[in-house]
């Protein structure tokens, strides 16, 4: 059975584990839109002449800060998909199930961000779209072919360092000190709540060394300017330069740290 | 004859000391110093039940979880149905099933069918193929009417059976079972023994291979006995032959005067 089909299973799986606690379903519809809110008061609070100058053209800070929080959400819960697929599995036992069946791990670890990623995606989309249905928030001129392909950029990008995630999980069992590092790096330069040219230049420096940057930055390029290929190009490219780095590197980190722990015996310690 | 179904050759295994906090931060690859397994060696031939025995702590697990490819042996070699169980890991999981007594290990907001139909898809099955055989499983194992309700609604029993079933769904040469009747009740323990011994190992030609504190369940099952003590193996016979070569005529006995006690009466306040 090929790995897609297998990742396919792992996808139904979780749709119906999901499916099982409609509850939390609805009251995270819910909260996305106190979000929203919330980032919708606040911009009429901090919009000013200066604040509009910086942002891109025929768009508002609120547009700004919520096209930012809902893609920087979605890349950050993202990466823990990875490790807490792995914790999760030890956790309920189903990991020495799992290890035991004809299916490698790395599969393991893929398909079982299968069904977060898709649900993340949806749930971005319902951001959106309270933001539009109540806010005001309008991306007349959005590509969204282009947003598509800025999404799949930053979903290779990120995968490296989801995988890397899952290594130090495989390895250290709680807590990724790594991963915290670059989801607050990421948060602190990459643009969610501001533009990247209000930071000083140290920090722009920064700034351009991580991959949220570059999806922030294309992300809103296609949404809130209609940007074409000619402009998507660049964060486009430099996503996929961070993907052809970090996926043969954390697929060399995984498979050691797979192999240490058979060998330590406490690959499904708790 | 042909080829053994499992081959263990000079098996050993040792793990790191555990440590932790700072000690683990400044020593993260500790030296691997504590022996779990001394050098073991031993076959078990197809279609034939052996047991492995031995006090709390002698290797039995370690050795079961080497064959199921959770860990790495330090040195040796594992064979099962062929393939070597370190460089061929997928090759041996094709034709292992294993199952551990405690087992818990299923998605319970699914049902026990939903568990085996993404299990069976882990194991390459697909199709129309896994219906026929999670309904043929299931009816032997008795578990066909409870096969549409969600897992955490189920009895222990139950879950186990479900356990042993997603063992057995891809067809394995060799099951590995770590204590398996741990959590049942005697009337449950007594029927899965019989299902072991004359359906899977008797009709089908499984070849079993056990680690059991219940001497009566070994006496019952296996065709021979293996006892470890402190990872050594110190014997390697069927049940009746143990007994008579230790001049006691229980297999408790037999084990008792033939393993060391890891604590001495004698120590005892």
């Amino acid at each position: 059975m090929s790995g897609l089909r297998k990742i396919a299973a792992f996808f139904w799986r979780d749709f119906a584990i999901a499916r099982a606690y409609r509850g939390a379903l609805v009251l995270e519809t819910i909260e996305a839109l106190f979000g929203v809110a919330t980032f919708f008061y606040l911009s009429r609070f901090v919009d000013s002449p200066d604040l509009q100058r910086m942002l891109p053209a025929g768009s508002n800070y609120f547009a700004f800060a919520l096209v930012g929080f809902a893609f920087f959400d979605y890349l950050s819960v993202a990466i823990s998909a990875f490790d807490s697929s792995i914790q999760e599995a030890r956790q309920n036992r189903t990991l020495e199930a799992l290890l035991v069946t004809q299916t490698p791990l790395s599969v393991i670890v893929a398909g079982s961000a299968a069904y977060p990623f898709a649900a993340l995606a949806l749930r971005t989309c319902v951001y959106l779209g309270w933001g539009a249905l109540f806010f005001g928030f309008a991306p007349r001129h959005a590509d969204w072919i282009g947003a598509l392909a800025i999404l799949a950029a930053s979903i290779l990008a990120f995968a490296g360092l989801g995988i890397l995630a899952a290594a130090y999980q495989i390895l250290f069992k709680r807590g990724n000190p790594a991963k915290w590092v670059v989801l607050g790096v990421s948060g602190l330069v990459g643009g969610m709540m501001y533009p990247v040219a209000v930071l000083p230049g140290p920090l722009r420096a920064v700034a351009r060394l991580i991959p949220v940057t570059y999806s922030l930055e294309g992300m809103r390029a296609s949404l809130l300017e209609g940007a074409g290929w000619q402009e998507l190009w660049r964060p486009i490219g430099a996503l996929l330069i961070f993907a052809v780095v970090l996926i043969p590197f954390s697929f060399v980190v995984f498979g050691w740290a797979l192999r240490r722990t058979k060998v330590t015996g406490t690959l499904t310690h708790i | 004859m042909s080829e053994p179904a499992i081959v263990v050759e000079d098996l050993q295994k040792y793990f790191p000391p555990a440590v932790s906090g700072w000690r683990a931060f400044l020593h993260p690859i500790a030296k691997a110093t504590q022996c779990a397994l001394a050098g073991i060696s031993f076959t078990v031939q197809r279609g034939e039940a052996a047991a492995i025995v031995g006090h709390n702590g002698a290797g039995k697990s370690t050795l079961l979880r080497i064959l199921a490819t959770l860990i790495l042996p330090t040195r040796g070699q594992a064979l099962l149905g062929g393939c070597d169980v370190e460089q061929d890991g997928a090759g041996a999981r094709a034709k292992l099933g294993y199952h551990t007594g405690g087992d818990e290990g299923f998605y319970t907001r699914l049902t026990g069918r939903q568990n085996l139909e993404f299990f069976a898809s882990m194991n390459n099955l697909a199709g129309g193929e896994v219906a026929g055989r999670i309904t043929a499983i299931a009816e032997r194992l008795g578990i066909v009417k409870d096969l549409d309700r969600q897992v955490r609604t189920l009895s222990t029993g139950m879950t186990h059976r479900l356990g042993l079933a997603r063992a057995l769904l891809h067809g394995p040469e060799v099951l590995l079972l770590d204590e398996p009747t741990r959590s049942l009740d005697p009337l449950g323990a007594a029927e899965f023994r019989r299902l072991l011994k004359e359906d899977l190992v008797g009709k089908r030609g499984t070849t079993l291979l056990f680690a059991s504190h219940t001497l009566g369940e070994v006496e019952e099952i296996a065709d021979r006995v293996i006892v470890l003590d402190h990872g050594e193996l110190v014997a390697n016979d069927p049940p009746a032959w143990l007994m008579a070569k230790a001049g006691e005529t229980s297999l408790e006995g037999a084990i008792l005067r033939i393993t060391r006690p890891k604590v001495s009466a004698k120590a005892l306040p």
